[in-house]
């Protein structure tokens, strides 16, 4: 019966991502990205790894699912003139399309298959050896904490987890980037709905609780910094539509500093116990437990700073510009 | 079998009920709002169906209060995001009869 199930999830999968891709519209297309990221997420929850899972649900489906359909609103043409436009200018790129991109596109086969091949080979291996699951257990006195994956992610390998934190830093500096470090003037037009502010009102304490709870049980059961980031990230994104903008009434000194809070600390404290003679990321048994809980929390802290200021900023991004046509 | 399990599974299959009839009313019915109808009202129905299946399977108080929690709180969700596609909807065709107008 579960072979059934887990068949049909695999299915479900692949059939979703070629969907995904193949759509002939954009807005089918990120509706089944949604549809992809849940499956996926489902998958997770079947293979037992839950952390993933959550945040697979909670970035994928979720964080991405809000820029998808942000940047689907900016995609979808209003008046007809525009449109007539944007056929145009998509035909004359198709045409230009179908010659150019021949190699690149097999390129890019090629290396995938490649990659799926050497993925598909390291699978096959992983019996053999045994994994690392037996070696992260006999440690995981050691670690501080009593859930193994948080004991991976935390102290054994912290050094992938900052590399990590740092990722979502650079996808914000890539927003910079593009549109500029913009601060608001002004607040937008606050959103006159007053059903859709009150749930936010409602939904804000409850996130904020479910995210501490989240980055609390890490240390043993599924939950960590991650999670806990995105939830609270949810919160700051829920305000900007219910016409508070957060990211704008924090000081930039203030927004700064809680975007780099997590990196910083992690890295700080990395050097500390690396003056002190150990390696590089390596926390003296005694202290682990509160450390990584400390470093857990600033974490969160950091990422949900920068996913509601990667979406502050996109959102910003294309408020702008109808005012500046409207201008010319 | 247990008395328990059987009662688990009749909400449960009523639950699936409703999401059926949901889904099969989201692929039947010819405009938004009735569209929307169908998938948030069955929706809601099936999953509290499904959810008190699942309590009752688990047969926990703290478990069943948590489930309880996730059935009030995607109530809360499903309706909301219901409500503001509908009003979405509402206001472009406003302004589409009022360019048609004008």
């Amino acid at each position: 019966m579960s072979i059934l199930i887990d068949i049909l999830l695999a299915i479900l999968g692949v059939y979703l991502a070629m969907q995904s891709l193949l759509a002939s519209r954009l807005s089918q297309s990120v509706f089944l990205f949604f549809a992809f990221g849940l499956a996926l997420a489902l998958a997770w929850v079947r293979l037992g790894a839950v952390d993933v899972a959550i945040t697979e649900a909670a970035i994928a489906a979720g964080f991405l699912g809000v820029l998808f359909l942000d940047a689907l609103r900016d995609f979808s043409p209003r008046d007809t003139e525009e449109q007539q436009n944007l056929t145009t200018v998509q035909n004359s790129l198709s045409r230009k399309e179908s010659k150019s991109l021949l190699l690149p596109r097999l390129a890019l086969v090629l290396g995938l298959g490649l990659f799926l091949l050497i993925a598909l080979e390291a699978v096959w291996k992983i019996p053999e050896g045994g994994g690392l699951t037996a070696a992260a257990e006999t440690l995981l006195p050691e670690s501080g904490v009593e859930h193994p994956v948080t004991a991976v992610l935390l102290n054994f390998r912290a050094y992938d987890t900052w590399l990590e934190i740092g990722v979502i830093l650079l996808g914000l500096l890539a927003v910079f980037a593009v549109g500029g470090i913009q601060i608001y003037r002004k607040p937008i037009a606050a959103a006159d709905d007053p059903l859709m502010r009150q749930v936010i009102l409602f939904f804000t304490p409850v996130l904020f609780l479910f995210g501490a709870f989240l980055l609390y049980i890490g240390k043993s059961g599924p939950g960590g910094a991650f999670q806990a980031g995105v939830l609270w990230g949810a919160i700051g994104i829920l305000l900007h539509f219910g016409g508070i903008p957060v990211y704008s009434w924090v000081p930039r000194w203030l927004g700064h500093l809680l975007l780099t809070l997590g990196l910083v600390f992690f890295l700080l404290l990395g050097f500390l116990f690396m003056a002190a003679g150990d390696n590089l990321f390596e926390y003296p048994p005694a202290y682990a437990g509160l450390l990584i809980l400390i470093v857990e929390t600033l974490a969160a802290i950091s990422i949900a700073a920068a996913l509601t200021a990667i979406f502050a900023n996109l959102n910003q991004m294309k408020k702008e510009q109808p005012n500046d046509t409207a201008q010319k | 079998m247990m008395i328990k399990e059987v009662i688990a599974i009749i909400l449960l299959v009523v639950g699936c009920f409703f999401f059926l009839a949901g889904t099969i009313g989201v692929l039947r019915f010819p405009d938004l709002f009735s569209r929307l109808h169908a998938l948030t009202k069955a929706d809601n129905l099936g999953l509290g169906f499904i959810a008190a299946g699942m309590a009752v399977y688990i047969a926990s108080p703290l478990a069943a209060l948590k489930i309880f929690f996730i059935w009030l709180f995607t109530l809360l969700a499903s309706s909301t995001s219901c409500y503001l596609i509908a009003r979405f909807q509402k206001e472009q065709e406003q302004s589409k009869n009022r360019k048609e107008q004008g």
